[in-house]
């Protein structure tokens, strides 16, 4: 794009105006025209005119001209010798759009932005309720829509500055990742109940594909996702997958798979294995988040994530110490009350009594790492423009999830739609976003758009492994 | 179409900056116009694509050129095209009395489902799949064993093998799967005083076991029981229907996945077929005993000599809610009172 330059000389030939004018497609033609009286009267008297300028940009000769037009604005702007802060408001203008115009042409300030959750327990029941009769009764094949209803739901229900997101997914393909699903988790189930001789070299397959799964299950997540008529997008390679999961710690990882695989038993390697794997993990998980985020874009700006694997350490390190200091307690408390109780009639509803403080135990530690992990990084995400915040407090997710499980439990199973929009809304509630600089600095190109054909293709490929 | 034009109010999106513009789309019996964007542009009304209905919320109308109308859900956007065929199904999510209608099916369909059809289909299945296909995930799962020293060699001497397996070849003589049976010998610390039957046939029992029973006929009611699984198909059958009960549950409950609650109707649920597999296996043993000359009572005697074994090894009572095995106590009861009524 041409921009003005300092002192720009008249250009050498002189542009003859009517035939840009005529150049131009028909409905623009009038504002040219418009625009040319004005350039020629702001070389006169520059103070009336940029007023002129910007009301007509505000009309409309904006971001929706196609590029020739914009160009020529500003030929035309340079041959008339237009004074500089006009140059420098067409050029702003586009840059960035004509609603930029609308606000000062100074860099905005940091704007905090909504995000909100509108969906209800009532609403989402209804969908559940369909999805959950019409999979039974298909035996399963309905799943695929139901995995589509369910996201339109949340993110049509989900509100980013007064926008609802978009949902793009088709049942189809969904069905498609699906059935490739159930043939490998049915070979896992035989395979690890019968043929375990089999193990290893299934396990060789699955690592093989892994990163595959990783790279297409967040490509079709991404690229059916919207937001403003412009796409997410994904843009890594197998290839790409192969090095986050294994170029860096392939020898902790072939020590594990060894170790599990055949060696098990033996307690002094188990501990080795167990101690690879507290020190390795984190850093592999922090690899892998920075893969995710790193390499989805929106609007032609790529995501950054700023975190180290020490920060994940650090988090799972501080896990492992309330992990296993809550067992001790809960076990503790299992044996007392299974000690308790002597009375055999009693004993069966002692027994899951017993479960309640491993559950507790379990839902603590969970949602601790939940928590940390996703505000860690949440909070060292940026999207171009944009930052985020996240508050999740442990607290408030163990008394979310405690009351979850037992309204579940209690309700045998109904209030499973009000459970999962509560967490979701509290997500929501925990999430802010501030936008440092303008949304026009997403520029989508025309890939991005939903309605580009190029997004389509390799639609065969891009199934969703998700279940 | 009515003649009149309609407008929708909305906003425009041109798929190239995230940057909303208040604009209107008016419907008339020429088509579409978008009035708005500064071109006015004109469109077939077939050449618009809407996006599917969920709930009360915005829908997205894509334009021919990229652009994108977002506008509150109407009636009148049915005309448009759609982008996805899922009508019916937002169909069926606006109404209240489907959503009660498909929890009652839904209730219906699991209860049914888990007492009645799932035991049902696979039975029907196991009946129509040879034993012997599952011969080699037995070999398999026997080898494996072996080879990570679960399984020991056997310290059972070969004149009282010889005789065992006498006696446990005229068991079987008569039986629907009597060309399959095998009876293997192993030392297994870890497995204690037990006997279990693996897919395909084959019976495997531990030398702490046969050093527990005191007499030939206890022996030969552990064997019953095991051959009491292999006559029913019970491997097969219940890797069919906990396949099944896993898949169910966590259809059901897969919403609320990350709440851990899945594991527990997984888990009773599955246990809740073991038992009556082992009650199966029980009644199948006690008549076959009966058939052969020996009292259900060696059953019940050799279930008492292994609970005094776990008790004395300090294993308290698996708790009977969660355990495999009806209570030790019940069983033994039926075992008599079998024995009762045979006599």
């Amino acid at each position: 794009m041409t921009t003005n330059q300092e002192g720009s000389d008249p250009p050498a030939s002189p542009v003859d105006v009517s035939r840009v004018c005529v150049s131009m497609d028909a409905p623009w033609d009038a504002r040219n025209e418009q625009l040319t009286d004005i350039l020629r009267t702001s070389a006169e008297r520059p103070t009336l005119a940029e007023a002129q300028v910007r009301q007509v940009l505000e009309q409309g000769l904006n971001i929706n001209a196609c590029d020739g037009n914009r160009w020529r604005v500003l030929q035309l702007a340079e041959y008339f010798q237009a004074p500089m802060c006009i140059r420098d408001l067409l050029a702003y203008a586009l840059r960035e759009g004509s609603a930029a115009l609308a606000a000062p042409a100074v860099k905005a300030p940091v704007r905090g932005l909504d995000i909100e959750f509108c969906g209800s327990a009532r609403g989402y029941f209804r969908i559940w309720a369909v999805n959950l009769c019409l999979t039974l009764l298909t035996l399963g094949i309905f799943s695929a829509w139901a995995k589509v209803r369910k996201k339109r739901y949340f993110y049509a229900h989900t509100r980013l500055d007064g926008t609802p997101f978009q949902y793009l997914g088709q049942p189809l393909p969904i069905l498609k990742g699906r059935i490739v699903a159930v043939v490998l988790f049915l070979l896992w189930y035989l395979s690890s109940h019968f043929f375990i001789a089999w193990m290893p070299a299934l396990s060789g397959v699955a690592a093989l594909l892994a990163p595959w799964v990783l790279v297409r299950a967040a490509a079709f997540n991404a690229r059916y996702s919207a937001f403003r008529n412009l796409r997410f997008n994904f843009n890594a390679r197998y290839w790409d997958g192969v090095c986050t999961l294994y170029a860096w710690g392939l020898i902790p990882l072939i020590l594990i798979g060894g170790f599990i695989l055949w060696k098990w038993q033996q307690p002094q390697l188990l501990i080795i294995a167990a101690l690879v794997f507290a020190v390795y993990v984190p850093f592999w998980l922090a690899r892998i988040k920075r893969f995710l985020v790193g390499h989805s874009q929106f609007g032609g700006v790529a995501g950054k994530l700023n975190i180290s694997g020490g920060k994940f350490y650090f988090i799972y390190f501080k896990a492992g110490l309330l992990a296993s200091g809550l067992s001790i307690i809960s076990g503790g408390a299992a044996f007392v009350i299974t000690k308790i109780t002597h009375d055999w009639a009693l004993g069966s509803a002692m027994a899951l009594l017993a479960l309640v403080p491993s559950y507790v135990g379990y839902v603590i530690v969970y949602a601790y790492m939940q928590t940390q992990t996703g505000n860690l990084v949440w909070n060292n995400t940026q999207l171009g423009p944009l930052q985020f915040q996240s508050t999740l407090a442990t607290r408030r997710l163990v008394e979310l999830y405690l009351s979850n499980g037992l309204a579940i439990l209690m309700s045998l199973g109904l209030l499973i739609p009000w459970a999962v929009v509560r967490s979701f809304r509290y997500r929501a509630q925990c999430l802010r976003a501030q936008l440092q600089g303008e949304w026009s600095d997403f520029n989508g190109s025309e890939a991005s758009s939903v309605h580009a054909a190029g997004a389509e293709v390799g639609e065969m490929f891009d199934l969703d492994f998700s279940l | 179409m009515t003649t009149e034009p309609i407008n929708l109010d909305g906003i425009y999106y041109d798929g190239r900056r995230p940057l909303g513009v208040n604009a209107t789309l008016n419907i008339s019996a020429s088509g579409v116009t978008l009035t708005g964007r500064e071109d006015a542009p004109h469109y077939a009304l077939p050449e618009l694509c809407v996006s599917p209905r969920i709930a009360q919320a915005d829908r997205f109308i894509t334009l021919p050129d990229g652009g994108q109308f977002q506008c509150a859900d109407s009636a009148l956007l049915d005309r448009f095209t759609q982008a996805s065929a899922e009508g019916w199904v937002a169909w069926l999510e606006a109404k209240v009395t489907v959503a009660v209608l498909g929890i009652a099916v839904v209730m219906a369909a699991l209860l049914l489902g888990y007492f009645y059809g799932l035991p049902k289909a696979a039975d029907y299945i196991a009946a129509r799949v040879p034993l012997a296909t599952e011969r080699a995930f037995g070999e398999e799962g026997l080898a494996w064993m072996d080879e990570n020293q679960l399984l020991l060699p056997t310290a059972v001497e070969e004149g009282k093998q010889n005789l065992l397996r006498e006696r446990f070849n005229s068991l079987y003589q008569g039986l629907a799967q009597a060309p399959n049976y095998q009876l293997e010998f192993r030392n297994a610390p870890r497995f204690g005083a037990n006997a279990f039957a693996l897919p395909g046939g084959t019976i495997v029992i531990t030398d702490a076991l046969v050093n527990l029973t005191a007499s030939y006929a206890e022996l030969l009611a552990v064997l019953a029981h095991e051959i009491g699984h292999v006559e029913h198909r019970h491997t097969l059958r219940l890797m069919l229907q906990n396949a099944a009960v896993l898949l169910a549950v966590s259809t059901v409950v897969g919403d609320a996945a990350t709440l851990g609650v899945a594991a527990v109707p997984t888990v009773l649920a599955q246990t809740q077929y073991s038992r009556e597999f082992e009650t199966e296996a029980d009644e199948f043993a006690f008549a076959l005993l009966k058939q052969h000359g020996v009292s259900p009572d060696a059953f019940a005697d050799i279930m008492v000599r292994m609970a005094q074994l776990q008790q004395k090894a300090g294993a308290n009572e698996p708790l009977s809610f969660l355990s495999t095995h009806p209570m030790t106590d019940a069983r033994i009861e039926r075992a008599r009172a079998a024995a009762r009524a045979g006599s």
